[in-house]
């Protein structure tokens, strides 16, 4: 027996035994029930959405007692009742979801029985085109009051007057300080900040100024833009897109550019259509690829649509996947008219200059792939329900069309677009790549030649020999250490001191103390590094780490231990895990003696001598362009001088795992010659290959196809000379030599697929809708994703901007002006201050859509500035409006995650202000600003998770819980420990301790203790001098974290 | 008016946390004005309090565990088509799956039909069957309603998400199961979280959702050196240093206090402080397995290494449940998938893993009774999905998702019976097939929640996802 049915039997009960209840009260005339109370909510939950003021079906709404009497549903065999109680599936309503509960049954059924009684003046629905969001944003009709006044407190002052409230006064100048730096840097004024007398107003202007307020003002954009890192296996991605860090620096250099928010949104939307040879602005289109999801495309769809329309128009669009919508006049339609606009959209990695392998490093954009793809709507909003009848234009919601929208007009791409593989960095870097293979082989040939005439020469002589020639490479950097050298080192950590002429490491840490420097070293180098290792725990580790990328995370490193008998060791850190090699030399390293480690690396191949003995030589498996760093693993240690020089190359090292130099045969030099005729036909190959398609496509210079081709077959002739010196190879290479000098005579030369300067990210099962064709990119794009910018930057759109301005209120005041900042719906009742968010939306677009100038609006003011404390209220106003819906009070808020993270690390002068490039793995030890931080699915800082940090999935307003987690935070984490450290030591240790109080109290909290304060301090410290832990218990007060 | 103005910041503001003390949502965040939070209290008389929710990820055979079909054995070898029983290969009665990954290698129909991998026996006065790999379970079955005829939508692993939350895993994520007690139901310790997950997670790591990050789930370690994040000082105070530390934190928001009058989030936080504070010896203490009994420590098997991590979660379990909370969720498997994967070698590695959480399943239930905990404890034995009665490869069973088995025991609900059924071959759920959130909801009506009372403005569920009560197993 299935529970349903028995639900429906027990609601036919209740409503016979209501019958009989109604039968026995006839006539005693008294209501009951209220119809206001009881039944329309019930008629307006479950009937209203096809029988209202959206849809009128079978013409019939259920909106006023007098349209439901018109229809004659109330009489005295009650349609409506009968059709809320059938138990038949065609006849009962609603149709969809549970049958009315048995209750609500009984009072619809008690309300009939009593004259179907509701108010005289009851009024339909309001249509839906008249609710106050959908309509064109106009400037206040009667102006400002105010003249010259800030419109913000010309509003609330002539609001104020009418309704008898008084505001607080402005905050005292340091809390305000505080409060506007936090909220234009989210970084804490420094002390000296704090005691500047600058005007506010030149305060803000400068902060606006300062490159910290893009960084912070990104953030936000990013909760609301929904920025994620990649999330996948291996190099396997499943969620967003790699390299998406190009659209967060895009973000934070548009804001401190002062771009337009609306040319932000053209750049986001259709960056790719309107820029496509810009890579700045093709970054811009991350805020689409971040919704690329590996396993379904729908899925991926209903990302974009559903986020583009809640975050631009605050419409929730994605109520109308699987029919029309309940509560807004978006139709089922709309939604897949509204695909259709993205349907052709597809996601891919361009080549950038510098590194060509696309996992390490390129551009994520999107772009049209499949020109033709079909969007149909979906049944029932299921994929495998598609309507293939009926082909579905592109195009915005029907209700909200007029004349802004255009439709899309197809935009022809300029040749880099769709052949990225013809940019000249890109070909220059194909060409650069064939140079060094052919250089090397040249190299090759020449060492092949010199070993083989000094093995001839020994041969005769019979004499041992030396193949070690004299180093005279350019020194390219030097350090002895006599003092320091901030232009040449990055330092971390505290724990070195300069003193008698070198540099010590004092303290033993797990590398926590390093200096790295802050060029790149030569691709082909040799280094010496002198130094001395003085103690440790364990291990004792010193070196030298090279290749060492900018987030750190990657390099190669040789360290002499002392630890287990001692030894040379050679190692690698892979996305920072370390994989230690076989290359190791097992020697008594001995503690405060002297070395000299000395590495020689060309190209993948690296030698290390040790006081100038050999140990051993080794083919690294990468190489990446990198800085050094000095490494003191568990081992304090003292340097004495660092060089490095250029790699001459006379200098020949000796080849990995052979140790001594091994017997050079002329089959060698043969195999080596071999190489080299390679290695030019490819060169060769690929300077004509970039000359024909300069030719063909750029009409640059005389290249043809058909000499490429040429130069092809030499290639692959080259190739065969090569395998036919293996024995393993020869016969086949013969033969196939034969074919080719053939063909050559023929006149056949082979074809050849353009050069792999792009990646599709490609669906789990091949998608014919997205996917673009085999033949490459299309050299075209619909434009439709063009047209959706324009629309919603159309100055008449009534959603775009009072959407916008309702964000930046929100993260200026804490308050949003419309509570529900993602549905600006039919569900959205009529904001108390609309006149002020329409004004401020005016004010936004008439100034070009200019942030900067709404800032200085908002932040300059006095509404802005009042004091957040309710301390000396007027009585009457706090019980008038004791939720300060009218901004009499500044609200206090909690720091953001990322700002409470900041705030400790700037407060003990140790955030590394460094702006842009690629995430960083979020540890205790990484300085940079959070926004910096991997922020993804699966990875992700686990101190800012616990202060709310925006979920990766979509975040238009952060949480503020205070939960003990928090606190637990604040008290333990190495973070926060570290952090206290680091704040005691920016205070002079000769202050007083009153002093050190007063002092800390203003760096920490921006004010000054009070008495009573001063007191509960000092007494403490009486008993706990440790001003570390003084600093602990002020990090730890709500008035550090709450923004006052 | 005084009042009033408490009770405007009470609903604006206040929020049960976690941790069951008040959580703030400044400015009303977290609640829309039209939803105000639930008071914390039952919506009527519960019969259970507590949930210890266990599950395996991978999805764990249903033929060898708690629904055994001897017709696999008749039929071993054959194509499903050439038995009586061909019409479960019905598309008809397949459609209703979604597929998330499509062409994936796995989640697909397997017609060979694969004998049994183990025996099963009856059990208890109920004499119901129970696989040979769960002895101890089965020695239970008088305590156990087993439902038999569940079913999902989705033949991938992303039904663990669908399994918790009700919503298959191509939809947005929504609140689990775990999160909504957490949100409906105020907290029964003053010193614990009172919504704990323990075990390894993959899909999908987070439970609240809209609800917001008070209500998520702690996580705790069996490790009693790092049970809880941040637990303990790396400033080198000793236990006595950090009070005397907190008090002055303590002093100071107070001092502060005046120079902020009515604002209540002082006062949460010095409250969130001495929470924090007694949780740092709460969670050890809790976790702390040493001051139980060997006796009792047996009955969890800690003393056999194959059993000892579960059991070591189960005798954790236990321990935090006597304490108060609500609701412990514990994962069993690791890997992305879930160990209970078994697409090959169902037989050694499906014995392995049961006999990893047999004895100390048994355990809880028997240590539950004893103590009488379980008069006020539900627990759930539940997976993902089912595996399919033909085979895949040689020795393996991919996914099922049209009929699966999970079983309750405890508060309110009755021993020894069996709720719903498969067909003969175990294909498809026939009698009485539950939608994965039946469990959800029969744990809410033993909790005294009516989901629908908690609902949050803008976040409109869907019938299906409050699911029916199985009245049919409860007392």
């Amino acid at each position: 027996m299935s529970n349903r049915s028995g639900l429906q039997f027990s609601v036919m009960l209740m409503v016979w035994c209501c019958a009989l209840l109604v039968k026995t009260s006839v006539g005693t005339a008294q209501n009951t029930i209220d119809y206001l109370v009881d039944v329309k909510p019930v008629l307006k939950q479950r009937c209203f959405a096809c029988h209202g003021t959206l849809k009128q079906e079978a013409d019939l709404r259920l909106d006023t007692v007098s349209a439901m009497r018109d229809n004659e549903i109330l009489g005295k065999d009650s349609t409506l009742l009968m059709r809320i109680t059938s138990l038949e599936h065609d006849v009962r309503m609603p149709p969809e979801g549970e049958p009315l509960k048995a209750h609500e049954i009984t009072a619809i059924t008690k309300w009939i029985a009593e004259g179907a009684v509701g108010p005289e003046d009851e009024q339909p629905e309001a249509a839906p085109k008249s609710h106050w969001a959908f309509q064109t944003i106009k400037r206040p009709a009667h102006g400002v009051p105010g003249g010259d006044m800030n419109l913000i407190d010309a509003y609330f002052d002539a609001r104020y007057k009418t309704a008898g409230l008084v505001p607080q006064p402005a905050a005292e100048r340091t809390i305000l300080l505080r409060r506007l730096y936090l909220d234009l840097t989210g970084l804490p004024p420094t002390l000296e900040q704090l005691a500047s007398t600058e005007k506010l107003p030149q305060v803000i202007a400068n902060l606006l100024n300062s490159p910290q307020y893009g960084e912070r003002w990104a953030r936000h954009w990013m909760d609301v833009w929904r920025y994620s890192d990649w999330y996948g296996l291996g190099n396997e991605v499943r969620d967003s897109q790699k390299h998406l860090w190009r659209w967060r620096d895009w973000i934070v250099n548009s804001l401190n550019e002062n771009k337009g928010y609306d040319q932000m949104l053209r750049e986001m939307l259709a960056g790719d259509e309107i820029a496509p040879d810009d890579p700045e602005v093709l970054a811009a289109t991350g805020f689409l690829a971040r919704s690329w999801y590996k396993f379904n495309r729908t899925s991926w769809l209903d990302n974009t649509i559903e986020h583009t329309a809640k975050a631009f128009m605050g419409l929730t669009i994605n109520c109308a996947k699987c029919h029309d919508h309940k509560y807004d006049p978006i139709t089922h339609l709309d939604y897949y008219r509204f695909r259709a606009i993205f349907e052709p959209h597809h996601v891919r990695v361009d080549a950038m200059p510098g590194e060509a392998d696309l996992n390490i490093n390129g551009i994520t954009r999107v772009f049209d792939g499949n020109l033709d793809a079909a969007t149909y709507l979906h049944l029932r909003g299921e994929e495998s329900k598609a309507d293939k009848s009926k082909h579905i234009e592109a195009g915005p919601p029907a209700f909200l069309a007029s004349e802004a929208w255009l439709p899309a007009n197809p935009i022809q791409l300029p040749l880099r677009a769709w052949r990225p593989d013809v940019q000249e960095f890109f070909q220059q870097n194909h060409l650069q790549q064939a140079e060094a293979t052919l250089v090397k082989a040249e190299a090759k040939l020449k060492d092949m030649k010199l070993k083989l005439a000094i093995a001839e020469e020994k041969h005769a002589a019979n004499i041992p020999s030396s193949t070690e020639l004299p180093v005279s490479g350019k020194i390219v950097f030097v350090d002895d250490f006599s003092e320091k050298q901030p232009a040449l080192w990055e330092i971390v950590g505290n724990d070195f001191k300069y003193q008698d002429g070198r540099l010590s490491i004092t303290t033993a840490s797990l590398e926590k103390t390093f200096l790295r420097s802050k060029v790149n070293h030569p691709n082909d180098f040799e280094l010496s590094l002198s130094f001395r290792t003085t103690g440790g725990v364990k291990w004792k580790s010193v070196g030298i780490r090279f290749d060492v990328d900018q987030s750190g995370i990657n390099s190669h490193f040789v360290y002499a231990s002392v630890a287990d008998g001692g030894k040379v060791h050679l190692a690698h850190t892979v996305a920072g895990v370390d994989h230690y090699t076989n290359a190791v030399s097992w020697l008594p390293i001995q503690l405060n003696q002297e070395y000299t480690l000395n590495l020689k690396v060309r190209d993948r191949l690296i030698n290390v001598t040790l006081n100038g003995q050999f140990l051993f030589a080794f083919e690294l498996p990468t190489r990446r362009p990198g800085a050094i760093q000095l490494m003191a693993y568990d081992a304090t240690a003292d340097f004495d001088a660092i060089e490095i020089r250029h790699l001459p190359e006379g200098i020949m090292l000796k080849k990995a795992g052979v140790k001594p130099m091994t017997e050079v045969t002329p089959a060698q030099v043969e195999l080596a010659e071999a190489e080299l005729v390679l290695a030019k036909a490819e060169y060769t190959f690929a300077l004509e290959r970039i000359s024909a398609d300069n030719a063909s496509l750029k009409g640059i210079g005389q290249g043809t196809e058909e000499n490429a081709r040429r130069m092809l077959l030499d290639v692959k002739i080259a190739k065969a000379q090569l395998d036919r010196l293996d024995t393993k190879t020869a016969e086949k290479a013969a033969e196939m030599i034969s074919k080719l000098e053939g063909d050559r005579a023929a006149g056949n030369y082979p074809s050849y697929p353009p050069l792999n300067a792009s990646s599709v990210s490609l669906l789990t099962t091949k998608n014919k809708d997205a996917l673009p064709s085999d033949n490459g990119y299309p050299s075209s794009s619909t434009g439709r994703r063009t047209a959706l910018a324009d629309w919603l930057t159309h100055p008449e759109h009534p959603l775009t901007a009072r959407v916008a301005v309702n964000h930046i209120w929100l993260r200026h005041f804490g308050t949003p002006l419309v509570a529900s900042v993602t549905d600006f719906g039919l569900r959205a009742p009529e904001p108390r201050h609309q006149e002020l968010l329409d004004h401020l939306s005016v004010e936004l677009i008439e100034s070009g859509w200019d942030m900067k100038s709404l800032h200085q609006l908002i932040l300059s003011s006095k509404t802005w500035q009042r004091s957040s404390s309710n301390l000396g209220v007027d009585q009457n106003t706090r019980i008038l409006d004791e939720s300060n819906q009218d901004y009499w009070r500044m609200n206090s808020r909690r720091m953001e995650a990322q700002v409470i993270r900041d705030s400790l690390l700037s407060m003990g002068e140790a955030l590394d202000l460094t702006r842009g490039g690629p995430p960083v793995m979020a540890s205790p030890d990484v300085r940079r600003r959070s926004l910096y931080y991997f922020h993804s699915r699966d990875n992700r800082s686990k101190f800012l998770n616990t202060f709310d940090d925006a979920d990766v999935f979509g975040c238009y307003r952060r949480s503020e819980t205070i939960v003990p987690q928090q606190a637990l935070a604040m008290m333990n984490s190495p973070l926060a420990t570290a952090a206290a450290k680091q704040i005691a030591t920016t205070f002079d240790t000769d202050l007083s301790r009153e002093e050190f109080v007063r002092t800390a109290f203003l760096a920490i909290l921006a004010r000054q203790p009070n008495d009573s304060e001063l007191t509960v301090s000092l007494s403490y410290l009486n008993k706990h001098p440790t001003r570390e832990h003084f600093i602990t218990a002020l990090i730890n007060l709500n008035d550090f974290v709450m923004i006052r | 008016m005084k009042s009033q103005y408490k009770h405007v910041m009470a609903r604006r503001t206040i929020l049960r946390s976690a941790l069951g003390f008040s959580a703030l949502a400044l400015n009303g965040i977290m609640a829309e004005e039209e939803s105000p939070l639930p008071d914390g209290k039952p919506h009527f008389i519960p019969k259970a309090k507590k949930v210890i929710w266990l599950f395996m990820r991978g999805g764990v055979s249903h033929m060898e565990s708690f629904d055994p079909k001897p017709k696999l054995n008749k039929y071993a070898g054959k194509a499903i088509g050439n038995t009586p029983y061909e019409s479960v290969l019905d598309p008809a009665k397949i459609r209703k799956l979604r597929i998330p990954i499509k062409g994936d290698a796995n989640g697909v129909t397997r017609t060979k039909i694969f004998p049994l991998q183990t025996g099963y026996r009856k059990y208890g006065d109920s004499g119901i069957e129970v696989s040979d790999w769960f002895p101890q379970i089965g020695s239970c079955a008088d305590e156990i309603a087993f439902i038999r005829s569940m079913w999902t939508s989705d033949n991938n692993h992303g039904a663990q998400v669908q399994f918790h939350s009700g919503r298959h895993f191509l939809d947005p994520r929504v609140p689990t199961i775990g999160a909504w007690i957490n949100y409906g139901l105020g907290s029964l310790s003053e010193n614990l979280p009172q919504f704990i997950n323990i075990g390894p997670r993959y899909f999908d790591k987070k439970d609240a959702h809209y609800l917001g990050p008070a209500y998520e789930a702690v996580n705790l370690r069996i490790d009693p050196n790092n049970p809880l994040e941040y637990a303990t000082p790396t400033n080198g105070m000793t236990s006595k240093d950090q009070l005397e530390n907190l008090n002055l934190t303590n002093d100071l928001n107070q001092l502060a206090a005046k120079q902020y009058p009515l604002d209540p989030v002082i006062e949460a936080r010095m409250k969130s402080y001495e929470l924090a504070y007694r949780m740092q010896t709460a969670v050890p203490e809790a976790l702390d397995l040493t001051q139980e009994t060997a006796e009792t420590q047996k009955l969890y098997g800690l003393e056999q290494p194959e059993t000892k991590a579960f059991g070591q979660q189960l005798l954790a379990a236990r321990r935090l449940s006597e304490r108060g909370v609500r609701f412990i969720q514990i994962m069993h498997g690791d890997g992305a998938a879930g160990a209970w994967d078994s697409h090959s070698g169902l037989k050694s590695g499906h014995a392995k893993l049961a006999k990893q959480v047999d004895l100390p399943t048994a355990g809880v239930l028997n240590d539950l009774k004893r103590r009488g905990l379980l008069d006020e404890t539900i627990v759930v034995f539940a997976t993902e999905f089912g595996r399919t009665p033909g085979t895949q490869g040689a020795d393996g069973r991919d996914h099922h998702a049209f009929g699966f088995s999970v079983w309750m025991a405890g508060a309110g609900i009755k021993g020894g019976v069996v709720n719903g059924a498969t067909d003969e071959l175990g294909y498809h759920a026939i009698q009485d097939p539950h939608y994965v959130t039946d469990i959800h909801a029969t744990v809410n009506s033993l909790m005294g929640i009516e989901p629908r009372k908690l609902e949050v403005a803008g976040h409109k569920r869907l019938d299906r996802d409050y699911g029916h009560v199985i009245n049919d197993i409860l007392t």
